[in-house]
């Protein structure tokens, strides 16, 4: 039970690492000014009852999802360099009853928890000038194991990968004007190092923005890749599950509607797909936030 | 303002809704079965032995239901409505374990052989596992009696199985879809190569499947029929 309490831990760790930690980093090279901040409130959600085998393949499982809310802040230190913090306030795992088909008999119950989850803080230096042409941002985060792992009946169910993490990031972006509106691209490149059997990680991914209604809406699309180092222990060693796997592997699109209802107070959707995987849940996920901007 | 707040707190609702534990079905369904479970063979003439059998229903749970016992000739042998069979004459006999269930007669046979003395030699059963999923699973094995009680489950050295799961579990069942009632061998921790399992308590016959599941994902990996 140890064993698969370990387990457990490492599967869900990357799928939050994958689908969350991408917020963290969606925001481009752009630091913000000095006591200007963002504030996001979101719940998150994620419900599959399929995944992306170790082949790539997809394979049915148990139905299960994972809910957060999320608070998102971002601050600015100064005008080069911001803090960025992203944590699960309440998170909730649950899986399904397996019930049979022929008679209804329970065959394996189902189970849920509900804790807080894994936190993320950040530091981000713009190594350009504000105001600069092409800005360029080197980041620096660390997770923080707040989440529960190996909990429920069959220690399966968690809110949390159960291991620290740093992770280095290059970003770097444009901003320009595209048919009278508001517009950016920027990509990032990140090495994350993870403990307690987890391997690291090469994350990178590009992203597409348009501001439209004189910028009061704002459309993204966010490409990200991770691909594992395959340096951990085995999978079977690190006993996770669903979005905390070891070894996950993925390629995730996303597209994002940002709508400021006043100057500062705007509401925001998003939905993040994978377009392919391994070891990782085979479902989109969706989110839905209130922000508070103050530029 | 007011409408991000309502909208919010609508789609908190919603979320909260939809994060209910729930229920998947399993297509569990197979045909019942009884399956005499006492392995003889050689009965000696007056002499007696019980025969034991198990009724499976259609999902491979074990229920207790009567049968009708018979032999195919009692000049050879004779069997009593509890089971117990006595040798009458050197031959070879048809032994029937018989229930009427409302879907029809459903009945397992053996052949008994009548001798000078009662003869029970252990023996081995079978198979090859196979993977029911994406995953790899792959191998031969034989399962035999190591002593009264134990069970030797050997794996050749063409097995392999996947490394990539969380939590890869061994069961033997008598459903191949399901692991309810179904015995856990335990946790695997070879993924290749010969090896094997000893199992306490269980009887030979007492499992038709060697069932490989992910106990975290509940989900089937591969199985393997014991003939």
């Amino acid at each position: 039970m140890e064993k698969l309490t370990k387990l457990s831990s490492i599967a869900i760790a990357i799928l939050f690492s994958v689908f969350i930690t991408t917020d963290v980093f969606g925001g481009g090279p752009w630091t913000k000014a000095k006591g200007k901040y963002y504030f996001k409130l979101s719940e998150w959600s994620l419900k599959f009852d399929q995944h992306y085998t170790d082949s790539g393949l997809i394979d049915p499982n148990i139905t299960t999802g994972i809910y957060n809310t999320f608070l998102y802040a971002e601050y600015g230190l100064s005008d080069r360099l911001t803090t960025i913090f992203n944590g699960s306030l309440f998170s909730r795992n649950v899986m399904n009853n397996l019930r049979s088909a022929t008679n209804n008999d329970i065959l394996v119950q189902g189970d849920a928890i509900n804790a807080i989850g894994d936190i993320d803080l950040a530091f981000k230096y713009s190594l350009s000038k504000p105001g600069a042409q092409i800005p360029i941002a080197v980041s620096v985060l660390l997770g923080v194991p707040t989440g529960v792992t190996g909990k429920g009946e069959f220690g399966n169910l968690q809110t949390g990968d159960g291991e620290f993490n740093q992770q280095l990031q290059i970003d770097i972006g444009k901003g320009f004007n595209f048919k009278s509106n508001s517009a950016y691209y920027s990509a990032y490149a990140a090495v994350n190092n993870r403990t307690k059997g987890f391997s690291e990680e090469f994350r990178f991914g590009a992203e597409f923005g348009l501001g439209i209604f004189n910028s009061r809406l704002w459309l993204s699309s966010k490409l990200n890749f991770i691909r594992s180092f395959k340096n951990g222990e085995l999978s079977e060693e690190v006993n996770s599950t669903s979005i905390f796997a070891n070894n996950t592997e993925f390629t995730s699109l996303g597209v994002e509607a940002n709508l400021y209802l006043t100057e500062k107070i705007g509401i925001s959707a998003n939905y993040t797909s994978a377009l392919s995987g391994r070891i990782i849940a085979a479902a989109p996920s969706y989110s839905f936030g209130i922000f508070i901007d103050v530029n | 303002m007011k409408i991000a707040f309502q909208a919010t707190i609508f789609v908190s609702i919603l979320i909260s809704l939809n994060s209910c534990i729930g229920d998947d079905f399993l297509e569990d369904a197979r045909d019942p079965e009884v399956r005499i479970t006492t392995i003889v063979d050689t009965l000696g003439v007056n002499a007696s032995l019980q025969l034991e059998y198990m009724y499976l229903n259609n999902v491979g749970v074990e229920e207790f239901i009567p049968v009708d016992w018979s032999t195919s000739d009692d000049d050879i042998a004779i069997i009593n409505n509890q089971g117990l069979i006595t040798g009458v004459s050197i031959g070879t006999v048809e032994v029937v374990a018989e229930v009427n269930l409302v879907e029809g007669l459903i009945s397992d046979t053996i052949s008994v052989i009548v001798g000078a003395e009662t003869v029970t030699n252990s023996i081995e059963l079978s198979g090859v596992i196979e993977t029911t999923s994406s995953y790899k699973l792959t191998g031969d094995f034989t399962i035999a009696e190591q002593d009264q009680t134990n069970l030797l489950l050997t794996f050749d050295n063409e097995y392999c199985a996947s490394d990539a799961l969380p939590g890869l579990y061994i069961y033997l069942s008598n459903n191949p879809n399901s692991i309810s009632d179904a015995f856990e061998i335990g946790e695997v921790d070879v993924f290749e190569g010969a090896h094997n399992y000893v199992i306490n308590n269980v009887g030979i016959m007492d499992f038709s499947h060697i069932v490989y599941f992910c106990k975290p994902f509940n989900v089937k990996v591969g199985d393997g029929e014991i003939n």
